[in-house]
């Protein structure tokens, strides 16, 4: 009796192992396969940010990429805007990035590509990339002279406006407004429709910075555009800055001028996309690129434009501009080759037209030399002509923690939780850190 | 080659037939497949506790002492991370918060949920499937719960809609973006799924409270809360202090729900301990000042457990 129970049990417990083992190694076996070293397959992943549900520029350039080149397979992993950097820093540290990691120039941000390289995470680039790197903003893209994000884009940061939605609005003859006084008039004409002038974010960081920032182009940068730089040598601060603190009055002007929708202070990107698309909302400070993607789903006769913020009384007119968007390879792909021939195609003439055209952003290598009458650019064409722009201070600034207190800071002026002075204190005290 | 075995003669003994054994074997017979059943086999299971709840955790302690971003080298600088955390006001704030949702979540869902464990211990013909219902929302995922309620605390949605119309317009707020009242939010998410699972200990508890105890009470002219108060929650200490150690270590940790909903806003008024190490360690790359203030976090649970563990193990069973 008890040698038959006793196989029994032994033939059960030799199941149970064979089984988990089974399942341990089923496990194991299924993380990717980068590239295949025999000729002919080749594979390799692309992670970057989408801020909603509407197809990526990314994910289309991607899919034309595979099928011109037929024996390539890419896999796209489209991550959330909002937590992007710590996604990407994440997947870095644990070394399961993908292998085309979209970044963006600079330290400012946790998705920064000088941060990353410094790190040892980003291979560096070649000849193309170091091409293609605007002049005067090196510091943001190399490390030692050498180029670790090849830049895809010129992005404007202003604010977008649909002129249709005006229209959609019963605001008749609508112009984009040129002074301050001319803004707070088109405000309380368009809350007397029930809608408002800008839609906002207004607790999504990323928002309230980039409207901080658009508006701080004519309030710092048009009088002192070396303004970082003497943040850095420690000639001044943010709480010295009039500019600075001028940028956040106006935001809280902005708000009890009725500017924003109602609710603005929790609103979330879908705030945006749903204001514009649905034609509650004129206009509002999102990268340029980011209208050709809402105007997918809002109605043709949208019109988008990118338009400037309106400068201060006896203010120059500035906007920020500069490449917000690069591709970094991963130092530890198994697929260096494959991704870096496809930054290369992206580098083309004929893909930059087309990452213009479904992206919407400038390409940056042809920006200079393009028509942009009759574009969503048109507005700002002097601006860019007279080199009356200067690049996002966020991608300058020494670290992430900066700009979160600028983003947070906004929404605590929006609630009255915080004074202008807490917030530029609370800047100096990251930058110091 | 010599082959040389060697071999001692040993003298053995066999036992007798049909005597009794000595001494049995020298391990008791135990039944079944314990009889199998060595102390290394809980090896495997053993080490792999160790390396991931207690060597993870001391690895993480280390860095609290460091000043590592996350990725790349770090440098060693002993106690300054936590100097920096109690002088940060935001930092005192964030633990004050910590401590509010702690406490405030375990009174609320506890008391809850021994009301609905005491309307639905005996009698009501339908308590079954009411208990079924009520439990439901524990187990559902805490962030598909924080999202439908952030749906339903926006702006434009159903709360304010209802207030609306009921002639309330004015009260009408984006309540999670509110300073005063996105805590509340946060709690009234945590207690709504929450209050389950007190309701489910309190049950059990309740069943093990005699029902001749009460009549007898009740014969001896007692009123309802007397009776509740003098011999029912004494009967069902044991389970108090259960759902309270639960729900106060689950209560410091919360992390889901205050992300889902306000992601720590507005501007800092609903950061706890547990968002601040995500925002510190992964959004800002202060990865040893996180780890510092994960390391504090942890201490104060431990506290509150161990204080817990003395209060239900001091007192002796009452029968």
């Amino acid at each position: 009796m008890t040698q038959h129970s006793r196989s029994r049990v032994l033939r059960h417990g030799v199941f149970a192992a064979t089984a988990a083992g089974a399942l341990l190694l089923a496990g194991c076996s299924s993380s990717d396969t980068p590239e295949e070293s025999d000729g002919g397959a080749q594979a390799f992943s692309f992670t970057f940010a989408t801020s909603n549900n509407l197809e990526s520029p990314y994910q289309t350039l991607a899919d034309l990429y595979m099928e011109e080149n037929p024996d390539v397979t890419i896999t796209t992993n489209p991550t959330p805007n909002d937590k992007y950097g710590e996604t990407i820093r994440t997947q870095l540290q644990a070394g399961n990035a993908s292998d085309v990691i979209q970044t963006t120039p600079g330290s400012g941000d946790a998705r920064g590509l000088i941060g990353l390289a410094d790190a040892g995470f980003l291979e560096p680039l070649g000849d193309t990339a170091q091409s293609l790197v605007p002049e005067g903003s090196e510091s943001l893209f190399e490390i030692d002279g050498k180029v670790y994000g090849q830049p895809l884009d010129f992005t404007i940061g202003s604010v977008v406006a649909s002129f249709g939605n005006a229209g959609r609005m019963g605001i008749a003859d609508f112009e984009w407004p040129e002074s301050m006084d001319d803004l707070y008039a088109a405000c309380d004409a368009a809350a007397a429709t029930g809608g408002s002038l800008f839609a906002l974010a207004g607790a999504a960081p990323p928002n309230t910075g980039l409207m901080a920032q658009a508006i701080s182009a004519t309030r710092v940068y048009a009088e002192e555009p070396d303004w970082n730089q003497q943040r850095l040598d420690g000639d001044t601060t943010f709480a010295d800055s009039d500019g600075w603190k001028d940028t956040l009055q106006t935001i809280i002007d902005l708000n009890e001028g009725g500017c924003f929708q109602a609710g603005s202070e929790g609103g979330g990107f879908d705030a945006i996309t749903n204001g514009l698309s649905g034609g509650t909302s004129i206009g509002g400070f999102i990268p340029s690129g980011a209208a050709i993607e809402i105007a997918k789903a809002a109605p043709p006769e949208a019109a988008f434009a990118v338009e400037p913020f309106p400068a201060g009384d006896g203010g120059t007119p500035y906007i920020m501009a500069s490449s917000n968007y690069t591709l970094s390879i991963n130092a530890a792909s198994k697929a260096k080759d494959a991704s870096a021939a496809f930054l290369e195609w992206m580098s083309e003439d004929a893909q930059q037209q087309k990452y213009y055209e479904l992206s919407g952003e400038l390409p940056v290598s042809a920006y200079k030399t393009m028509d942009l009458a009759g574009t969503i650019y048109e507005p700002v064409v002097d601006l860019l002509a007279s080199g009356s722009y200067t690049s996002l201070p966020s991608n300058v600034w020494p670290n992430p923690s900066v700009y979160d207190s600028l983003g947070v800071g906004v929404q605590g002026l929006l609630t009255g939780q915080k004074t202008i002075e807490q917030v530029l204190a609370d800047m100096d005290t990251a930058w110091d850190q | 080659m010599t082959g040389t075995v060697e071999s001692e003669t040993e003298l053995i003994v066999l036992p007798k037939k049909g005597a009794r054994r000595g001494p049995e074997a020298q391990q008791p017979r135990r039944s079944g497949l314990l009889k199998f059943g060595h102390w290394w086999w809980a090896l495997p299971g053993i080490i792999l506790v160790v390396l991931i709840h207690y060597v993870a955790t001391a690895v993480g302690g280390f860095f609290a002492f460091t000043d590592w971003s996350g990725i790349g080298d770090f440098a060693f600088i002993g106690f300054d991370n936590f100097v920096k955390i109690f002088q940060d006001p935001t930092k005192i704030a964030a633990l004050g918060n910590t401590l509010f949702l702690a406490f405030a979540s375990v009174v609320l869902s506890n008391i809850a949920g021994l009301a609905i464990a005491l309307g639905l211990n005996r009698g009501l013909k339908t308590r079954y499937v009411l208990r079924v219902l009520f439990f439901m929302p524990v187990v559902l995922s805490p962030l598909a719960v924080s999202y439908i309620w952030k749906f339903i605390f926006d702006f434009n949605g159903p709360l304010n809609a209802m207030l609306g119309a009921v002639g309330l317009e004015e009260l009408a707020k984006p309540w999670v973006a509110d300073p005063a009242w996105a805590i509340w939010t946060v709690l009234i998410v945590i207690v709504w799924q929450n209050t389950g699972f007190a309701m489910v200990i309190y049950i059990a508890g309740l069943a093990a409270v005699p029902v001749e105890i009460e009549e007898a009470a009740a014969i001896d002219g007692t009123n309802l809360w007397q009776r509740f108060w003098h011999v029912t929650l004494p009967a069902i200490r044991p389970a108090v202090a259960i759902a309270t150690t639960l729900g106060i270590v689950n209560g410091l940790r919360v992390f889901d729900q205050i992300m889902a909903l306000t992601a720590g806003g507005p501007a800092g008024a609903t950061e706890t301990l547990a968002t601040q190490v995500y925002k510190q360690s992964f959004s800002l790359g202060n990865f040893g000042y996180g780890a510092a203030l994960a390391l504090l976090l942890t201490l104060i649970i431990l506290a509150f457990a161990l204080v817990q563990q003395r209060v239900t193990n001091g007192r002796p069973e009452e029968s």
